[in-house]
Parts: C-alpha cells; sequence; structure tokens
C-alpha cells in the first residue's frame, strides 16, 4: 500500500534525470507558502523553532567530533581529558576549570573551521541563513525548485550584511548540481517526505559529502503517531501547520534510512539519530525515540587517508 | 580658492557618517556597562560590533574617580546580593573595585515603629553596600582592558552623545540612531538599558504598567557617632509614612534611605543639614505620635525642632526598657550635597523584547529601593540576555530578530514579576496602621523571626543565595 524506501528504483532510473525533484503538486503548495516563510509569530512558527533544534543538532554533532588534541604533537600540548564522571569526583572549581579549558579549546577550534555547506531544498532559507551566519561556516549554497520561495529566500538575504558574501541560493535541482562539487556539509531538512524518490535524492546528495564531512536529514516516519501529530492534529484541528504541507504515504521510517545507510557502511556511518516532538507552548524537543514521529539523522563520511605517493627526484 | 571651497564641502559631507553596528547599548548605567562587558568577554560575542551610547559625560568621571577617588562617599549607593557579586567577578569587572569603598553586611535587623515587632535577617555576606559609581567604574576599566586585548575589534563607548532620533531603516527595518555628533548608526538589535523612561522602549512602543506609590525616596551618606564599635549591620524601620533605612559603608559611614509622603517630603527638604540629622535620629527611635507632632514643628517652627528632639531622644535613650542594641546608632554627620530625592514606583513592562529590540535593567521594570533588588534585578537581566545571546548566535539566528530574544524574556519576565510583588507586598503591609493588620503583621514578623526555617528561605530570596 505504502511506497517502499527501497534502493531499486535508482537502477531503473538511471538514465533519466530530474529523478530527484518534487512534483508539481508539491510545488504549488509551496508556491502558496512563499509569502508566510519568514512570519516567525505567524503560520510557520512551528518551522522556525524546528530550526533552532535542528541547528542545535548539527552544531553538537559537528562540535562532538572536534578532537582538541588533534595538532598535538608532545603530551605536553595536550589538553588534559577527565573520565567521564569527573564532576562528581573532583573539586567543583577543578572540574569547571577543566570543562572551561576544553570549551575554549573546542570552540577556538570550532571557530577555525571555515565549512562549505549545501543545503538541499532551502525553501525561503530558515536553515541556509542560519547555517551561514555561523562563524565556522565559510559558504552556504541553497538550493531548490520552486522559483517563489527561492525569491523569498533572495530577498530575505538582503536584509542582514553579513550574509551577503556567505551566502548563494540556486533555482535548481540536485542532479543539476556537478559531481566534483563537495561539501563539509550536505543538508536535507524536511525535505525526503516531499519528493518522489528519496533512495535517488539520498544516494546523489550522499556523493556530494567530503570525506570526513556530515550528512544530516530530518523527516517523518511512517506511523500512527506521525499521521496523528503532523497531519491530523497540526493541519486540521490546530491548524499550526498550513494545510497540505504532508503527505502520509511519502514519510520515510527511520529503520528504512538505516537499512539504506548500512548497505554504505564502508563509507558512511549514523553517528546520531534523535526523535523530536513540537508543543505549542514548549517548542521542539528531543523524544526518547526516533522510530516514533518526526527525527533527525546525522551521518558522517569517512576519512579517506591519501596513499602516500613517493616521487623518485629523477620524475621531476 | 574654489578647490579649497570645493574640498571643504566635501568634508562636510563626509562627516555624517552611517555606520552598522551589531548590537547598540543606551545608557551607561550599572546595567548598560555590565552588558558591554559582559559581551566584550565573552568568548562567543566578543566579535560582534558593539557600541554603547552614553549622554553624559562618562569617561572624564570614571577615569577621576578610579584614579584618584572622592574623599565621601557618594549619595548613589547600591545593595549588590552574592549573585550579582559572582556576575560582576565572571566577568572580570571586579579586579578593578575599590575594595576600601565597599561593605559586605551579615545582618539586617527590621523593627516596626507601632508593635516593636522585630526580625533580624542573618546570613554570612548577605549583601554589600557600593557606590553605584565604583560599578561603573570598575565595568570601565574591564572594558579598556577587553579593548586592549582585541584592538582589531574594540568596543567603542561614546560619552557625551546623545540620541536625537531613532527611526526604522524602511527596507531591512533596523533601527537608524541619529546621534548628536552628526552621525548615523544602523544596529541589527538595539538594546535600551536607558532608565525608567526609556526612549528606546517609547520607540518599541512597548507598553510599561505600574503605579507610584506616592512616596519621596530621601537618600543622604552619613556617619554614625564614634562611639561605639558594632558589626556591620542594616538597619530598616518600617514607619507607616514609609520605610526609614541606613545601611553600612566602610568606617561608620552609613547610606540613608529615607521613603516620604509628599506633604512630610516637602518638610524634609526645607530643613537645614543640621535639622535633618536630627530628624533621622529622631525617626529611627520615637513614636509614630511623636513624629507627627514633630514634622508639624519642623513645618511651621523649624528653630525649636534640634532642641525639641534633643530632650525627647535623651528620655527615650535614659529609659531602662530601650535597650541600645535594638536600634542604630546616632548620626552624628551628614555629607554636605549628599542629600537627593527620588520618587517611588513601581513598574513592569509588557514586553522586554521586540523585534531588533531588548530591554534591560529600569527600562523594563522599576521597584521601590525597600529590598534594595532593582539593580540585582537588572544584573539578572544582563546575565540572562548575554546566555541567550550567546545561545542564539551559535544557533546562527539573527540575534536582533524576536525569535531570537525570545528566551530572555521566558527566563526574566515572571522572576522580575514575582520580586516586584513581593517588594510591592511588603511596602503594603508595613504602610498601615490598620489595627488587625498591625496584629497580623507583628504576629507575622514575631513567628517568622521564631522560626528559623521559612526566615532563611526569605533569606535565600533576598540574596539570591541557592
Amino acid at each position: 500500500m505504502f511506497r517502499r524506501f527501497s534502493t531499486v528504483s535508482r537502477h531503473f532510473n538511471a538514465g533519466k534525470s530530474n529523478f530527484t525533484s518534487i512534483t508539481q503538486s508539491e510545488k504549488e503548495h509551496f508556491q502558496q507558502l512563499a509569502s508566510t516563510w519568514w512570519d516567525s509569530h505567524g503560520s510557520q512558527r512551528i518551522l522556525h523553532k524546528m530550526n533552532i533544534l535542528r541547528m542545535d543538532f548539527i552544531s553538537d554533532n559537528v562540535r562532538s567530533h572536534i578532537k582538541v588534541n588533534a595538532d598535538a604533537e608532545t603530551d605536553d600540548e595536550k589538553l588534559f581529558i577527565p573520565g567521564w564522571n569527573h564532576e562528581n569526583i573532583l573539586p567543583k572549581e577543578i572540574s569547571n576549570q577543566i570543562n572551561k579549558e576544553l570549551d575554549d579549546a573546542t570552540w577556538n577550534m570550532y571557530k577555525e573551521m571555515k565549512l562549505q555547506c549545501l543545503d538541499i531544498g532551502c525553501g525561503g532559507g530558515l536553515l541556509s541563513e542560519s547555517l551561514a551566519r555561523l562563524p565556522n561556516v565559510e559558504k552556504v549554497t541553497g538550493i531548490d525548485m520552486t522559483p517563489e520561495v527561492i525569491e523569498v529566500a533572495n530577498q530575505h538575504k538582503l536584509l542582514d550584511p553579513m550574509l551577503s558574501n556567505k551566502l548563494e541560493y540556486k533555482l535548481t535541482s540536485l542532479d543539476d548540481i556537478p559531481n566534483s562539487n563537495k561539501y563539509d556539509i550536505v543538508t536535507c531538512m524536511e525535505m525526503l517526505e516531499h519528493v518522489d524518490y528519496p533512495a535517488i535524492v539520498l544516494d546523489k546528495a550522499l556523493s556530494h559529502v567530503k570525506p570526513g564531512g556530515y550528512f544530516f536529514l530530518s523527516t517523518i516516519n511512517r506511523d500512527l503517531v506521525s499521521w496523528f501529530t503532523t497531519i491530523f492534529m497540526g493541519e486540521h484541528i490546530l491548524k499550526i501547520v498550513p494545510l497540505g504541507t504532508h503527505t502520509f504515504s511519502k514519510y520515510i521510517k527511520e529503520s528504512e534510512i538505516r537499512a539504506f545507510v548500512n548497505t554504505l557502511k564502508n563509507e558512511f556511518e549514523i553517528i546520531d539519530s534523535k526523535g523530536c516532538a513540537y508543543l505549542p507552548a514548549v517548542g521542539w524537543f528531543y523524544t526518547p525515540s526516533s522510530n516514533i514521529g518526526n527525527y533527525m539523522m546525522a551521518l558522517k563520511r569517512k576519512e579517506v587517508v591519501e596513499p602516500v605517493v613517493l616521487v623518485k627526484e629523477e620524475a621531476k | 580658492m574654489f578647490r579649497r571651497y570645493l574640498s571643504s564641502t566635501a568634508r562636510n559631507w563626509n562627516s555624517a557618517v552611517t555606520t552598522t553596528n551589531d548590537i547598540v547599548i543606551i545608557g551607561g548605567g550599572p546595567a548598560g556597562l555590565s552588558l558591554a562587558s559582559a559581551i566584550k568577554t565573552s568568548p562567543i560575542l566578543k566579535d560582534l560590533k558593539c557600541t554603547l551610547i552614553e549622554g553624559n559625560k562618562l569617561i572624564d568621571s570614571l577615569e577621576s574617580y578610579y584614579n584618584n577617588p572622592p574623599e565621601y562617599i557618594d549619595k548613589r549607593v547600591v545593595s549588590i546580593t552574592p549573585t550579582s557579586m559572582d556576575f560582576l567577578k565572571k566577568i572580570g569587572g571586579w579586579d578593578y573595585v575599590k575594595h576600601d569603598r565597599i561593605e559586605t553586611y551579615d545582618n539586617i535587623h527590621t523593627y516596626d515603629s507601632i508593635s516593636g515587632a522585630k526580625m533580624e535577617f542573618d546570613s554570612p555576606e548577605l549583601a554589600t553596600m557600593i557606590e553605584n559609581i565604583n560599578i561603573q567604574s570598575m565595568l570601565y576599566q574591564n572594558i579598556k582592558r577587553a579593548n586592549n586585548e582585541s584592538t582589531e575589534n574594540e568596543l567603542i563607548l561614546l560619552d557625551n552623545t546623545k540620541v536625537i532620533k531613532i527611526e526604522e531603516d524602511p527596507h531591512s527595518e533596523w533601527p537608524i540612531l541619529e546621534l548628536s555628533n552628526g552621525n548615523k548608526i544602523k544596529t541589527r538589535l538595539l538594546i535600551g538599558c536607558d532608565g525608567y523612561n526609556s526612549p528606546v522602549r517609547k520607540f518599541a512602543q512597548i507598553e510599561s504598567r505600574g503605579w507610584s506609590y506616592n512616596r519621596w525616596g530621601n537618600v543622604a551618606t552619613c556617619k554614625y557617632r564614634d562611639n561605639e564599635i558594632r558589626l556591620s549591620t542594616g538597619w530598616q524601620r518600617f514607619l507607616t509614612t514609609g520605610t526609614l533605612a541606613l545601611l553600612p559603608l566602610p568606617n561608620n559611614w552609613c547610606s540613608l534611605v529615607w521613603s516620604v509622603p509628599p506633604e512630610i517630603s516637602n518638610i524634609l527638604n526645607k530643613l537645614n543639614d543640621e535639622q535633618f540629622k536630627f530628624m533621622i535620629n529622631a525617626a529611627a527611635k520615637l513614636s509614630e505620635g511623636e513624629l507627627k507632632y514633630l514634622y508639624q514643628i519642623a513645618d511651621n517652627d523649624s528653630d525649636k525642632l534640634i532642641d525639641e528632639i534633643k530632650w525627647r531622644l535623651e528620655i527615650f535613650n535614659n529609659k531602662p526598657t530601650n535597650n541600645s542594641e535594638d536600634y542604630p546608632l546616632e548620626i552624628e554627620f551628614i555629607v554636605p550635597n549628599s542629600r537627593a530625592k527620588f520618587p517611588l514606583k513601581l513598574s513592569n513592562a509588557d514586553s522586554y523584547i521586540e523585534d531588533r529590540i531588548a530591554l534591560v535593567g529600569d527600562a523594563a521594570h522599576t521597584t521601590n529601593p525597600l529590598a534594595g533588588q532593582g539593580l540585582n534585578m537588572g544584573q539578572a537581566d544582563v546575565k540572562s540576555l548575554v546566555e541567550t545571546l550567546e545561545k542564539s548566535y551559535m544557533r546562527g539566528l539573527d540575534i536582533g530578530s524576536k525569535i531570537a530574544l525570545e528566551p530572555y524574556w521566558s527566563d526574566r519576565y515572571l522572576p522580575n514579576h514575582v520580586m516586584l510583588g513581593i517588594v510591592d507586598k511588603i511596602h503594603k503591609i508595613y504602610s498601615t496602621d490598620f489595627t488587625p493588620i498591625v496584629w497580623a503583621r507583628s504576629f507575622g514578623v514575631n513567628v517568622l523571626n521564631n522560626v528559623p526555617f521559612i526566615k532563611d528561605f526569605m533569606v535565600q530570596q533576598i540574596s539570591h543565595k541557592d
């Protein structure tokens, strides 16, 4: 009954382009949303609030993979990293001091990262703008296939001078991004549930991740809870999400993505997966299970150790 | 000649510069300077382009205070809690405090003019008395140090500069400030630390609600008679006309805050320092009836006032049932020109944030100085706002947008509201002589004084201890 999330489709589509795109009806829906995209206290408030949690998810994952002692050559240069329970064992002043030193070192390395990002399905640019404002991001490219929302994103970008050199929007499909373009961070937020062939999109998106880079996605589990919260309550009863935003049959189970990533085991690992939910007075929060309702997932591409090429003097 | 004319017009044309900032703080009081200092010392926010604008000549007076502190303690003195002090230490300002001009006390002694019920709050380092200008000067020195450490991105401090007009950029909706020096600043976030009549709040069209107490606070810096050494204690006497508070300063000096209705305030203002001094000593000890009579004499026949008070105090002091330890020492000297008065009011703004706007300290809320909470609430605001800005910056939000500022609002509005409510209720309960309430409150106070855990809770609330 439901469309299966499978990698089979990509084989029989191999010759055609634009299988990563959204359908005409989805496009029309986003055209209607364009004008209210940046109204953080109106119909899009829930998306603005979600952006906060998404950004936390992204930066927490990036920061937790910073190795503060990576550049230290001797033991003296290394920062002391205590055991997991040091707050309970060491005196408060000392554990605070250790935490502060670690935080400062992490922050200093984080700040210098100069990341390149690709935001697939950027919409009005909520996530793209936030990524572009991060001190560790050098450049963000946001792509979307609906001209109206790209127009909104470009207009809104002009309001903040700090974005002009860091952020660029393109009206294009993922297929038209050259294969040679690689990024440190690729995101597919609240997007897979709007495309017809998510496996192809995922496959294509992952191919743009640099070795050591990150891929972030968020979407919705295909289960009764999701139908109840996102469609029944969200769109019909509470009306906090514009009507027609979601199509239940396009929701993707977390386990399906997990199975897909497992076929790429040599290249990608899932470093984080968290369920999340929204309560009107509270905002978005993490739930204990990523198998129910909305969820976010972080993938990391494995580092490739460059083979050492010995060039003989004579060859030059 | 023609060329010169041309070049000079060109220069004039260029002299009005519009710069773009991330943050503009209006107001160089303790709240504004703490905020500037906290932003400059935050590893996350220190690279933001930030300007502080103050209308008065601030830098010269802060430098001269720091290099040559005046002989007498200034009349504008505040009581800060250990939490506020910790915050000032954390942002680095406390390194530059003038230690010999502050006094930490462990004890507040309150008593009631009608029933005589008394309550003592004690807790180690309950609060510290400090001059406003001491706080401002240490924060200014701290900002100077931070600026020296990152010279490429200094916090700009414009003093003696007034904001003539605030308008909104028609396109980006960022506020544009027109300054008295002819320049314009466009800013992502405008923070009003500009006091009760906050122009920033008016620009943002945020309503502030509250009421005036119909009371004037009279302040002065005084010296106790040097005949007895006592532990530093804060004294508060609840009179039906208002509170008389004598808060300790170093070397037997103290700071007076006496709130009275306008008619009594007018009478007190007519008195010279010598007469005023006797009036304080009377108000600390004599009964309400005697005080009423003394106000009349002060109004109509002020030459007789000192003698009238002298003999009444002599009778009072010689009465064997009156233990001198239960009352403050008598005042011997008032620092010339240290007397001032200000109206007491309570207010809380409907919101502390708007798109591109945040309000901090008195611009957001004012309280009566009864429990010395005004400045401490401002410090808590600053701490919360800086944490909010750090978090929003790390999340890549536009720090001037309302959605980025929301955590500050939800963090501070309720605690401030509760504190305003507590201080207001204390004021109202003590400004009545309606018998059942007098009984109830002296019964309440007596019970409270003997039930340690409730009092501990109150001390905790007042000193913000965890």
